[in-house]
C-alpha cells in the first residue's frame, strides 16, 4: 500500500467513523452509499420504516459538507414538484424560475413508488441526464448528485410499481435490515440520553472529487473483466453456461447498464477496502446488489418462491473464476 | 187383503219383466231380455225398441247401461229407420251378470227434442263454423230390470263352450334355454281369460306375456280367442305338471274339463361361458364390488390422513437429525483454493471475509495457506 492509498484509506476510515457517530449499524447501507457516491450511481434501498434512511443522507451530507433535500412521494405529488416551476410575478408581468427540491447533491426520494408513473418518470429522467429543462431553460445538476430512493416492501396498497426500465436506473438495490440487538441497544440508549454527537465535516466537496478521481486508478485485469461480462450473460442466457435449470426461472436477464454499474461497483469496493486492484470477492460482495433489481423472475420462479439473490448465488457458484 | 195385493203386483212385475212396454210422451218404448234366469257370465240379449209417436216434433235419443260391478254388458248393435218424422231405434247389448242372485240393470234413456229449423240450421255449418244443434232433453225414468241369475256349479273357471290347444314344439333343450309354450282357448262364451294357466308351484322358470285376446261380439254370444305364449326354462330335467280347467257350458247345462297332459322335459347341461352373447357383447360377468369400495373408501382416505398427520412431524425431526447444511458439506468437499473461493463468495461473502481474503492473497498475491485449516475456519465461521 503505498502512501496515496494510505491516504484515500484514512479519509474513508475517517468518513465512516464520523458517520458511525450518527448512524449505529447499517454498514451495508453506508458502504453501498459511498459507492454511489464514489461512482455517480444511485442508490434503491428496500426496508422498512425506522432504519436511519434519512439519517443516513443527513448525516452524509454534513460529513462531506454537501447539500440533502428530502421528499416524501404521495400519490398527489406532480414532477413540478419535484423539478421546480415558472412562477408569474404580477409586480413586473414576468416569469421567474423556482427550482425543486431536485437542485441539490444528496436526495432523499421517500416511498418513491407512492407517486404515480409520471412523478417517477420526471424524477428518474432526472437521474439519468443529471438536468432539468423548466420552460425553456435547462439546469444542469451540480455534481455530485445521488438520489437514494427508498421503497416499503410491507405496503401493497396505493403504490405505484416501478417499472423494470426505471428500475435500471439504479445502480444498486439494497435491502437495508434491522440492526442487530446490541446494536439496537446502543440505539435505545443514546436516542434516551440525547447522545448521538453532530457530525462534522470531514471531508470537502474536493476531497470527494479527488477520491473519485482516484477511483480511476483501481486496476482491473482482463480476465477479471471477462468474468463479470460471464455472470452478466449467465442472467440472460443460463443455459450457455451449464444452467439450464435456471432457463425456465429467469424472465429477463441484466442489461449493459448492470456490466457498467458492476464494474465501477466492484472497483469501488476494492477501492473502499484500500486495494488498488479488483479481485473476484470484490465482484462477490457488491453483484447481489447491483444485479437483485435487474433480473425479471418467472411466474415460475415466483411459484417456487425463489428470489433473485438465490439465482444470482448459483451463477456465482458456477462460474470459475479466473 | 192388503198383503195379497202386493204379492200380486210382484207376481205380475216379474210376469213382464222380461218385456216391458211402456209409453211415454212422443214416443214408446219396449226392453226385452232373451232369457230371465241366465248362469253367472251367461250371455243375455236386450234389447230396447223405441217408436216415435208425435210426427209434429224432431226426436233424438241416448240410450245406455249404467256401470256396475255385478254384471258387465257390451252394446252390439244399433240399428235406426228414420221415415217422415216417425223414428224407429233398436239397441242391442250383450249383458254378462257377474253374481249369482238377483242383479238389477240400471239405464239411461234421454229424449232430445228440437226442430226441423233448428237441424237444418245446425246444417248450415261447416267445419271452420260448427253450428251446434239445439235441444230440449228430458231424462226418461227406464224402470231397473232385474235378473235372477243362477250360480255356476262349483269350481268353475270358464263358462261358455270352449276348446283348449296347447302347443310344444320341444322335449328337450340345453340349460337356461328357453322351450315356447302356447296355450290357445277358443270358443263361444265369457271371455276365456285366466291370470294363471299352470299351477303355482313349479318348479321350473316360467316367462310369461300378456295374453293375446280377439273377441267378436254379436246377437249369437261372443266369440273369442285367448292365446297364452310362455316360455319355460330349467338347468335340469323337469315335469310339466297336468293342468285341468273346469267349464260350464249354460245353453245345455253341462260342465266340462279343459286338460294340458302331463310333459317331461330332458335338458343337458352346458358350459356357462358358453351361454354368453357374443352377437351384442354384453359385459362379462364380473363380480360387482364397488359397493365394498365405496363403503371402505371413506374411512381408508380418512385413515390415511390421520396416518400422514401423525407420521409427517415424526419424518421431519428424522430429517432435520439426518440432515446435514449443504453448505458445510461444500466446504468439506471443495478440492481446490478456487473451488472454495467460488463457494464462499457466493454464500454470505461478508461472513466468510477473512478466509476470502487468505484465499485471495495465496491466488493472486502469492501468499501461502493451508485448504485445510482455511476450511475449518470456514465451517467455524458457518
Amino acid at each position: 500500500m503505498n502512501d496515496i492509498q494510505n491516504d484515500i484509506h484514512k479519509k474513508i476510515a475517517l468518513l465512516k467513523k464520523e458517520l458511525s457517530n450518527a448512524v449505529i449499524g447499517q454498514e451495508d447501507m453506508i458502504d453501498s452509499l459511498l459507492i454511489g457516491l464514489l461512482c455517480d450511481g444511485h442508490i434503491l434501498v428496500e426496508g422498512v420504516p425506522g432504519l436511519a434512511k434519512t439519517t443516513t443522507i443527513n448525516a452524509l451530507s454534513r460529513a462531506i459538507n454537501l447539500d440533502a433535500k428530502r421528499i416524501q412521494f404521495t400519490p398527489d405529488l406532480l414532477p413540478s414538484d419535484i423539478i421546480g416551476a415558472q412562477v408569474y410575478n404580477p409586480k413586473d408581468h414576468s416569469f421567474s424560475i423556482k427550482k425543486g427540491p431536485i437542485f441539490t447533491h444528496l436526495l432523499l426520494a421517500d416511498e418513491i413508488n407512492r407517486a404515480p408513473a409520471k412523478v417517477q418518470s420526471a424524477l428518474l429522467e432526472v437521474m439519468q441526464e443529471r438536468q432539468v429543462t423548466i420552460g425553456d431553460e435547462t439546469f444542469k445538476i451540480a455534481a455530485p448528485f445521488l438520489v437514494m430512493a427508498t421503497q416499503n416492501p410491507i405496503e401493497q396498497e396505493g403504490v405505484y410499481r416501478l417499472p423494470e426500465a426505471q428500475l435500471d436506473r439504479f445502480m444498486m438495490k439494497i435491502i437495508v435490515k434491522h440492526n442487530t440487538e446490541d446494536e439496537e441497544l446502543d440505539i435505545m440508549r443514546k436516542a434516551a440520553k440525547k447522545s448521538f454527537t453532530e457530525v462534522k465535516a470531514v471531508l470537502s466537496l474536493d476531497n470527494l472529487q479527488g477520491l473519485q478521481k482516484a477511483l480511476e486508478n483501481v486496476h482491473i485485469d482482463e480476465e477479471i473483466e471477462r468474468y463479470m461480462v460471464q455472470l452478466i450473460s449467465a442472467t440472460r442466457e443460463p443455459h450457455r453456461f451449464g444452467l439450464e435449470n435456471l432457463t425456465d426461472i429467469i424472465r429477463f436477464g441484466a442489461s449493459p447498464r448492470a456490466s457498467i454499474d458492476l464494474y465501477k461497483a466492484s472497483r469501488a469496493q476494492a477501492y473502499l477496502k484500500g486495494k488498488d486492484f479488483v479481485s473476484p470477492s470484490d465482484i462477490s460482495v457488491v453483484i447481489h446488489s447491483v444485479l437483485r433489481h435487474r433480473i425479471v423472475l418467472s411466474y415460475e420462479a415466483r411459484a417456487k418462491n425463489l428470489t433473485s439473490d438465490e439465482i444470482i448465488s448459483q451463477i456465482v457458484e458456477t462460474l470459475p473464476i479466473p | 187383503m192388503k198383503h195379497n195385493l202386493g204379492n200380486l203386483w210382484v207376481a205380475l212385475c216379474l210376469l213382464y219383466l222380461p218385456a216391458i212396454i211402456l209409453q211415454a210422451e212422443d214416443f214408446t218404448y219396449h226392453l226385452r231380455v232373451d232369457k230371465k234366469n241366465p248362469y253367472v257370465k251367461e250371455a243375455v240379449l236386450l234389447t230396447l225398441d223405441v217408436n216415435q209417436t208425435n210426427p209434429n216434433v224432431v226426436l233424438l235419443f241416448n240410450f245406455d247401461l249404467v256401470k256396475n260391478e255385478n254384471y258387465s254388458y257390451q252394446r252390439v248393435d244399433i240399428k235406426e229407420k228414420s221415415n217422415a218424422k216417425a223414428l224407429q231405434i233398436r239397441y242391442t247389448y250383450l249383458i254378462y251378470p257377474l253374481k249369482p242372485k238377483n242383479v238389477n240393470i240400471r239405464f239411461t234413456l234421454k229424449k232430445k227434442v228440437t226442430s226441423e229449423d233448428s237441424v237444418a240450421y245446425s246444417f248450415s255449418g261447416d267445419r271452420d263454423n260448427v253450428k251446434g244443434l239445439v235441444t230440449k232433453d228430458y231424462a226418461i225414468a227406464v224402470p231397473p230390470l232385474t235378473l235372477h241369475v243362477k250360480s255356476l256349479p262349483q269350481g268353475t273357471e270358464l263358462v261358455g263352450d270352449f276348446t283348449l290347444d296347447a302347443t310344444l314344439k320341444r322335449h328337450q333343450a340345453k340349460a337356461y334355454e328357453a322351450l315356447p309354450f302356447h296355450v290357445t282357448i277358443e270358443g263361444k262364451g265369457y271371455l276365456p281369460l285366466l291370470p294363471n294357466i299352470l299351477p303355482p308351484d313349479i318348479n321350473f322358470t316360467l316367462f310369461k306375456e300378456k295374453p293375446i285376446v280377439k273377441t267378436l261380439s254379436s246377437t249369437q254370444g261372443t266369440q273369442s280367442t285367448v292365446k297364452y305364449s310362455m316360455a319355460l326354462s330349467h338347468v335340469k330335467d323337469f315335469t310339466l305338471p297336468a293342468v285341468s280347467i273346469r267349464a260350464f257350458d249354460p245353453p245345455s247345462e253341462k260342465a266340462y274339463m279343459l286338460r294340458i297332459p302331463s310333459k317331461e322335459f330332458k335338458i343337458t347341461e352346458v358350459n356357462k361361458t358358453t351361454l354368453i352373447d357374443k352377437v351384442d357383447t354384453p359385459p362379462l360377468l364380473t363380480q360387482d364390488w364397488s359397493w365394498f369400495e365405496t363403503l371402505f373408501s371413506y374411512p381408508f382416505v380418512f385413515f390415511c390422513g390421520y396416518l400422514t398427520a401423525k407420521v409427517s412431524p415424526w419424518q421431519k425431526k428424522v430429517k432435520q437429525q439426518k440432515a446435514i447444511d449443504p453448505l458445510e458439506e461444500k466446504i468439506k468437499n471443495a478440492k481446490t483454493e478456487k473451488e472454495l473461493l467460488q463457494i464462499l463468495m457466493a454464500n454470505e461473502s461478508k461472513v466468510f471475509g477473512s478466509c476470502i481474503h487468505m484465499l485471495e492473497d495465496s491466488l493472486y498475491a502469492n501468499g501461502k495457506i493451508n485448504l485445510r485449516e482455511v476450511k475449518e475456519k470456514a465451517l467455524h465461521l458457518l
